[in-house]
């Protein structure tokens, strides 16, 4: 059932053009087009664009995945009443879940070898298999983070047009104060200071540490992991009550 | 066998009491008309059978589970015995008719050969469309192709002819009547043609200002005096 299930539901986000347009389509191209014109720069940590921007990228990837095609997704679904006759099928809730994270991850793994290839024919990105093995676990679990808080997010809108609305906001403030664009060190300091409180952010600057093989717990790393792990447990917290809300 | 027992069932919305203390029951094979006008609480009593809508105060016993605070496992095990076709009829909508037939196929581990009911619903000629570009008519056929996918002890029709032309009304209520006989599977829906009701139920039952104002067979209230059910309705419901 499992196997049906994850078919239908990659068939069904190929079918999706604005979700192509937003998870596979656009981070590329702006990486690509970022690196035309920064790509001789030196990053914090004596960084190069493709050291730092690959990891970033490939996480940006993963968020309007996981935000787009299953958050949003999600919203579509509960307000269209197909949640409701799914429901009324004879396939658990399990099952449905675990196909939707599995879809996700596969999408975004894709991703992650779209930018690494374009990383490694464009700026001259190494591959070396233990630090490709470990920032990958380490894009898992991000995946992880990010499939719990956007599905407690989601599961708040009972309105596919604010979902929407939503969607492209979130998605502009992410870019922005995420470190997506430029360095937010030489953003104006209130979007220094909206960055601070953007999970996003943070995870960003974990994934160019463990990419670059740079990870050390000082005060900032283990303060940016308890502020995810804290939202990680709030996000849980919501689903949990969200879920019995809908039981019965 | 008794397939639903509902005593003094009540649902609000806010302040608006939909459903204020209503009694039913149905047993195995029969085929049961709710009626009322709009915003009497048809559907909202429907999605209570169908454990998918919680009620405020009453019991509700579905295929002999009382679903209130039913834990989830045995609540997916009483929703594998019911098989729907709700109002309005929703599935993924970038799926096309076949693939969604085949994928509800694979939820009710069904025997049914997909050509078979593609013959059957004369759906060739919209087997490769998405569902969401079917006119509403072909929807509620391919809803209710889904529907018969499985073999239910209970099958809920929300306003299931809604849409169709008499043909396919004709052919609709064929299956119907066809499952009923086969399997002994009991059917309730809501609808507001009352000639279907004169023609198809067993029983009917009126929802008026929330409760069931009446209960009984299509032949009792024909013998009551009405010439047809629509003069019954006529008669019982005011604007």
């Amino acid at each position: 059932m499992l196997g049906t299930q994850l078919k239908y539901d990659l068939i069904m986000f190929s079918r999706e053009l604005f979700y192509l347009v937003f998870t596979v389509f656009v981070p590329p191209a702006t990486y690509i087009f970022m690196g035309q014109l920064f790509g001789e720069q030196t990053y914090a940590g004596n960084l190069s664009y493709a050291q730092t921007y690959t990891p970033s990228f490939i996480l940006l990837i993963t968020f309007t995945v996981i935000f787009f095609a299953f958050g949003f997704d999600q919203v579509t679904q509960r307000t269209t009443g197909v949640e409701k006759r799914i429901s009324l099928s004879p396939v658990s809730k399990n099952t449905l879940l675990l196909s939707s994270i599995i879809r996700s991850t596969i999408i975004t793994s894709f991703g992650y070898g779209f930018i690494l290839i374009i990383g490694m024919l464009m700026y001259d990105l190494e591959f070396h298999l233990l630090s490709f093995l470990t920032s990958y676990g380490f894009f898992i679990l991000l995946n992880a983070v990010l499939l719990t808080i956007a599905s407690a997010i989601y599961s708040f809108f009972q309105n596919m047009n604010s979902a929407l609305v939503f969607s492209i906001v979130i998605f502009q403030v992410v870019i922005f104060t995420g470190g997506f664009a430029m360095p937010i060190s030489m953003m104006p300091k209130f979007i220094q200071i909206i960055a601070d409180f953007n999970p996003m952010y943070h995870m960003n600057n974990l994934f160019i540490a463990v990419w670059n093989g740079q990870l050390t717990f000082d005060n900032n790393v283990l303060l940016a992991i308890g502020y995810i792990g804290a939202l990680v447990i709030v996000a849980l917290f919501i689903l949990r009550i969200q879920n019995r809300q809908k039981i019965g | 066998m008794k397939i639903i027992e509902v005593s003094n069932l009540k649902k609000s919305y806010g302040t608006n009491h939909v459903l204020q203390g209503v009694n039913f029951q149905a047993q195995s094979g029969e085929v049961i008309g709710v009626i009322g006008k709009n915003g009497a609480g048809k559907s909202t009593f429907l999605e209570i059978l169908m454990t998918i809508k919680q009620y405020d105060a009453g019991t509700v016993i579905v295929l002999d589970e009382n679903i209130e605070s039913l834990p989830m496992n045995r609540l997916e095990l009483v929703r594998k015995q019911i098989s729907v076709v709700l109002q309005p009829t929703q599935f993924y909508k970038t799926l096309k008719v076949e693939e969604l037939l085949k994928l509800f196929k694979a939820y009710y581990k069904s025997s049914i050969d997909i050509k078979k009911i593609i013959i059957d619903f004369k759906l060739e000629p919209h087997r490769k469309k998405y569902f969401d570009k079917l006119s509403g008519g072909w929807k509620q056929i391919v809803s209710l192709a889904i529907a018969f996918l499985s073999e239910p002890k209970l099958l809920i029709l929300d306003e299931p002819t809604t849409g169709l032309d008499p043909h396919m009304r004709n052919m609709l209520w064929s299956y119907i009547t066809d499952y009923n006989k086969r399997t002994g599977g009991t059917v309730i829906l809501t609808t507001h043609n009352m000639d279907e009701i004169e023609l198809y139920c067993d029983k009917v039952m009126l929802i008026n200002n929330g409760v069931n104002e009446v209960f009984d067979t299509t032949e009792g209230i024909l013998a009551s005096g009405y010439k047809s059910i629509n003069e019954f309705y006529l008669a019982k419901v005011s604007i």
